[in-house]
């Protein structure tokens, strides 16, 4: 009994060793290359396996191409999983203020793009976003301008260009009734009248930047002082004391809803552009401080290659592929991807107006959001010390000396700083 | 390309089947092979390897995909593993950073810790009283009781989802949520419930005020008394009402068991976040430890041996993590500061091991005991009750005040913390008159009551003295604000709680306000407790109704057979209840991570959710890892200490 043991164990290791060694030899011929893009739908699926792939394939026949998607609940765990291990898709799916996030963990692709003239027709702020430490680590994919919208049909007084007029037109369009609120001027985009992304947005139409030459903090600067300072007076047009309540409950969306004058929104958040809302709705950029310009904060999403991965030349080649101007119209169509490319603009220009207007909004006003050091470390920062200060726990000064000094300690824990 | 995928995938599932298999027959060879070796009979070897190798898949997976992440993640715990970064080895740097509260990390650590005890001491006992009523009101034989019970159910299966969190965000808005708009249809028709709303309203907001005032450790000043002497006082007057028994000695125990534990807990910390060890630690670890040995010794159990080489493994860490920052020189104060105790206690617990067990060895350990705890007691001294420190007894017995000036924020700020007693005195002073109460028998009946009664009286007067000085410390902060011209921050959420009585426009902020967010995660689990109200309805069916009928002939009320009778039956049900929902609420993750928002994120935070994002988010894997292994420890040691405790007031027998 036990030599057909011993004989049955013998053979099942065997067999356990040669088993994963029996690739097929046309299998381990194949480069494969393989894609992670958040968030995408079936039919881009589809678009990216029956078209794109069969076209890059006339070029590059030996490479099997396989596109993967997934979902932003577990997009943090999902890519750190990935990097940690060194084992996951050749080309990433990155938000827009990754680059400083994962910097040297992303190949230099400088050398690859060394010779591609076609960097002229992406948006300078966008070649912004993908680099770090001076070099190109991606490929823009797609943009989404956040400027303000306001209902022009339903407002008091003209868009405000200035903090100043901004809280006088807070003023004018908030409608408080029994300790809560009926019509609120403004709504940022967690609809709790602050956003870390905002605050950030307003520091730099304050004329103030994140960072001084030297590296360091700017949390101690005028221009931070002055957005926080707006922030908090706009709340306490809007929300007179802490107990005050907030809106109803909106149905739909907040731009139609009658009770929202003007507020922050990403574009799945509005209506469709062909909507007859867009009427009435007048598109500005963010107000600016006394020192400042107004501006559109542009969030930029982008394809990364991780430093793990071994052929980025080919990995290069696909976004070369994929960043031509033929395919950004591709992936507008068939994604909504909006292009970082200009000349790939010329068909939304003439189709949608509302869009043309974003779009030239974005020349004129927009700045990346990107180049945010150790942003997964700063926006509970800002969160914890704007909250404390937003709620009268905090006066401006402690608040914006927390997070000179929390934020100094953050940039040289993640060598940031020398 | 997808055929080559589905190959790869089988291929892949057949070499894990072959491996489970091998490694399971392997590693019943091992067994039956170890078994020969210690002379085990053929059919004893036999059944060794058939059940060691049914059992091997679940044996290799607990290896594979339990201990090995879990040795792995408590090695990083003491390196500086950064994505990206190499690992390197800093010790116990990670927990000095955590446990210290200091820096941002430390400090939202400490929140987050302060969150999930919220969530435990008040959400547990809230959970469990919705799970018994529901239980109870499902024990009733009616029509239809089976819909019943699973509607009460059904929370249980959605609660976790985001898709029913995300409705309860809607249903607790502020300004036309279905809760807020309920409670006020139900305020104008009732002018009675009207009050007890807003009664309700400033409760809560009082409450969670102060807690916030807590959590982000403003300074409580002479509060700091008033907390321990509260404690005492109430525990002191359980003892005094009515005879002496058997049930107040262990009260008595058990207060002085708890109180030790936190205290030592709190030491521990405080320990090992200094920079050397302090020298005073191998005091406490050899009075600790030589008075175990002697108890455990007296009683003859073998647990006696664990002591004493586990005091002799800390002492040797001791000595090692000094060695590492002290620079050694024979003749160097540090080296004898070091060298003594060490030597005293090492002897001591050696000579245990070696020596053996007669009244003189414990008379010897007992006076070495008492030469360690003067010597502590005199080291420390300087700095903890000296320059007018031990004056707070004699201030609070007659209501005087220990403040030095009110007008000075830096003072009330900066000053008084430090320059005042340590509330440890106050907590070890309870401990000592708690043992000393317990170990009077009743020989020594008066004394034991004069104590007792001494006890109370003092701790109350302690207790009224130190809150009155507190009232003067939180007024001292609105004046010097009135006289800037500027708003108070000192515990400014509570202090605009408790401004004024909420109007009749006034209502529950769920979802928008810090003082609000957790109590609104607790409604939700309170929705979503029908897993132990499962328990309760098996427990309630399993009382005998002839225990009922019997008390009902005895001319009890419905609230004595509720307390006499179905409390005791129900016991372990009960038990069962508190330790899962004490480990779940340690654990919460869904609940914040799906209802925070920039303004609430801060107040719902848990260690859980911390621990998450630091290893995740922010890719701090050795901090994160250190994080989780410091939850480990703490609900390991309320689990083992709800264990411990049950024994007295849990019956398994009817």
């Amino acid at each position: 009994m036990k030599r057909i043991l011993f004989l049955a164990l013998a053979a099942l290791m065997t067999f356990a060793m040669v088993i994963p060694a029996s690739t097929p030899a046309t299998a381990q011929d194949a480069e494969t290359l393989e894609i992670y893009i958040t968030g995408l739908t079936e039919d881009t699926m589809n678009w990216f396996n029956d078209v794109a792939f069969p076209a890059f394939q006339e070029t590059h026949p030996d490479v099997e191409l396989e596109i993967l998607t997934g979902g932003w609940g577990d997009f943090d765990v999902t890519v750190a999983g990935w990097i940690t291990t060194g084992e996951g898709p050749d080309i990433i799916y990155l938000g827009s203020e990754y680059a400083a996030t994962y910097g040297t963990l992303l190949y230099d692709l400088d050398p690859f793009f060394a010779d591609w003239e076609e960097w002229d027709q992406y948006l300078p702020t966008a070649v912004d976003t993908v680099s770090f430490d001076g070099h190109i680590r991606g490929l823009p994919l797609l943009m989404s301008p956040r400027p303000i919208f306001y209902r022009a049909d339903l407002m008091k007084g003209d868009v405000p260009l200035t903090f100043t007029d901004a809280l006088a037109f807070a003023e004018a369009n908030t409608v408080i009734a029994d300790n809560a609120a009926a019509q609120w001027a403004f709504m940022d985009i967690g609809g709790d009248l602050f956003d870390a992304q905002e605050f950030i947005g307003y520091v730099w139409s304050a004329g103030g930047e994140l960072y001084y030459e030297d590296g360091t903090s700017a949390f101690d600067s005028d221009a931070v002082a002055e957005a926080m300072q707006y922030m908090y007076d706009r709340r306490r047009i809007m929300r007179p004391t802490e107990d005050t309540a907030g809106l109803p409950p909106i149905e739909g969306t907040a731009l139609e809803s009658g009770i929202v004058i003007s507020g922050i929104f990403p574009m799945w958040a509005v209506p469709a552009t062909s909507d007859e809302i867009w009427n009435n709705v007048t598109i500005a950029p963010y107000p600016a401080g006394a020192n400042g310009e107004p501006l559109v904060q542009v969030f930029i999403d982008w394809l990364s290659v991780p430093a793990y991965v071994d052929d980025p030349e080919l990995a290069v080649d696909f976004l070369k592929f994929l960043g031509s101007q033929e395919m950004a119209i591709e992936l507008k169509n068939v994604a909504g991807f909006t292009p970082t490319r200009q000349d790939a603009w010329d068909q939304i220009m003439e189709s949608d107006p509302v869009w043309a207007q974003l779009l030239n909004l974005t020349v004129e006003y927009g700045r990346s959001f990107s180049d945010i050091r150790a942003s997964a470390e700063l926006r509970p920062l800002i969160f914890e010390q704007m909250t404390l200060f937003l709620t009268d726990q905090q006066s401006l000064e402690d608040t914006q000396m927390y997070m000179k000094e929390e934020y100094d300690a953050i940039l040289e824990e993640n060598g940031y700083l020398d | 390309m997808e055929t080559q995928a589905r190959l790869d995938n089988l291929q892949w599932s057949l070499a894990t089947v072959v491996f489970i298999i091998v490694s399971s027959i392997a590693l019943g060879f091992l067994v039956q092979f170890l078994a020969r070796l210690r002379g085990l009979s053929k059919a004893e070897q036999r059944k060794l390897f058939w059940g060691v190798t049914f059992a091997g898949p679940w044996i290799v997976g607990f290896f594979i995909f339990v201990l090995g992440p879990a040795l792995a993640s408590l090695y990083y715990s003491f390196t500086d593993y950064q994505i990206g970064d190499s690992i390197n080895w800093i010790g116990v740097e990670n927990y000095r950073n955590l446990l210290s509260g200091e820096g941002r990390v430390g400090r939202n650590f400490n929140k987050a810790m302060l969150n999930s005890f919220y969530y435990a001491v008040i959400g547990v006992p809230l959970q469990i009283t919705a799970a018994l009523i529901m239980a109870m009101l499902l024990n009733n034989e009616i029509k239809g009781i089976r819909i019943f019970r699973m509607i009460f159910y059904m929370p249980v299966i959605l609660a976790g989802g985001p898709a029913i969190l995300l409705a309860w965000r809607y249903m607790l808005g502020s300004n036309g949520g279905f809760v807020n708009e309920s409670m006020r249809k139900m305020a104008g028709f009732f002018f009675v419930f009207d009050y007890i709303y807003r009664g309700f309203i400033f409760v809560v907001e009082a409450l969670n005020g102060f807690y916030t005032g807590i959590v982000h450790e403003d300074p409580v000043g002479p509060l700091k008394y008033t907390i321990p002497a509260a404690i005492a006082a109430l525990l002191f007057l359980s003892l005094v009402r009515g005879e002496w028994g058997e049930g107040k000695r262990l009260l008595a125990w058990r207060g002085a068991q708890i109180l030790g534990i936190i205290v030592f807990y709190s030491l521990l910390a405080q320990g090992l976040i200094a920079e050397p060890v302090d020298p005073s630690w191998i005091y406490v670890v050899g009075i600790v430890a030589l008075g175990m040995i002697v108890l455990l010794a007296r009683q003859g159990k073998r647990e006696v041996r664990y002591v004493q080489w586990g005091a002799l493994v800390g002492l040797v860490v001791i000595a090692l993590a000094a060695l590492n920052h002290v620079e050694f020189e024979f003749t160097s104060v540090a080296f004898t500061r070091y060298l003594i105790p060490l030597a005293l206690v090492a002897t001591a617990v050696g000579g245990s091991l070696i020596a053996t067990w007669d009244r003189h060895l414990i008379q010897i350990i007992t006076a070495t005991i008492v030469i360690l705890s003067v010597i502590l007691f005199v080291r420390l001294i300087p700095g903890q009750l000296d320059d007018g420190r031990l004056n707070v007894f004699t201030e609070y017995l007659t209501f005087g005040s220990t403040l030095d000036t009110t007008t000075d924020q830096d003072y009330l700020e900066k000053v008084y913390p430090v320059a005042s007693m340590s509330p440890f005195w106050i907590y070890g002073l309870v401990i000592a008159v708690l043992i000393g109460v317990a170990l009077l028998d009743e020989t020594y009946a008066r004394a034991r009551r004069y104590l007792a009664t001494g006890a109370l009286i003092f701790f109350a007067l302690f207790a009224i003295g130190s809150f009155l000085d507190a009232r003067t410390y939180f007024k001292a902060f609105e004046e010097i604000a009135t006289a800037a011209g500027k708003p108070v921050y000192h515990f400014a959420l509570f202090r605009q709680a408790i401004a004024a009585f909420p109007g009749s426009d006034r209502v529950p902020l769920w979802m928008n306000s810090e003082l609000w967010s957790k109590p609104s995660a607790i409604l939700i689990t309170m929705w979503s407790s029908g897993a132990g109200m499962l328990i309760f309805l098996a427990a309630l069916k399993g009382v005998p109704q002839s225990m009922y009928e019997a008390a009902e002939v005895d001319g009890a009320t419905a609230s004595q057979r509720f307390f006499k009778i179905t409390l005791p039956m129900i016991s372990p049900a009960m038990f069962y209840n508190i330790v899962i929902g004490v480990i779940a609420a340690l654990q919460t993750f869904e609940i914040v991570y799906i209802l925070q928002t920039p303004l609430t994120r801060d107040s719902l935070q848990s260690a859980a959710f911390l621990l998450y994002t630091r290893t995740f988010s922010e890719l701090h894997i050795g901090e994160g890892a250190a994080m989780s292994w410091i939850l480990v420890v703490i609900i390991l040691t309320l689990t083992v200490l709800q264990f411990r405790f049950s024994r007295s007031w849990v019956h398994y027998e009817a």
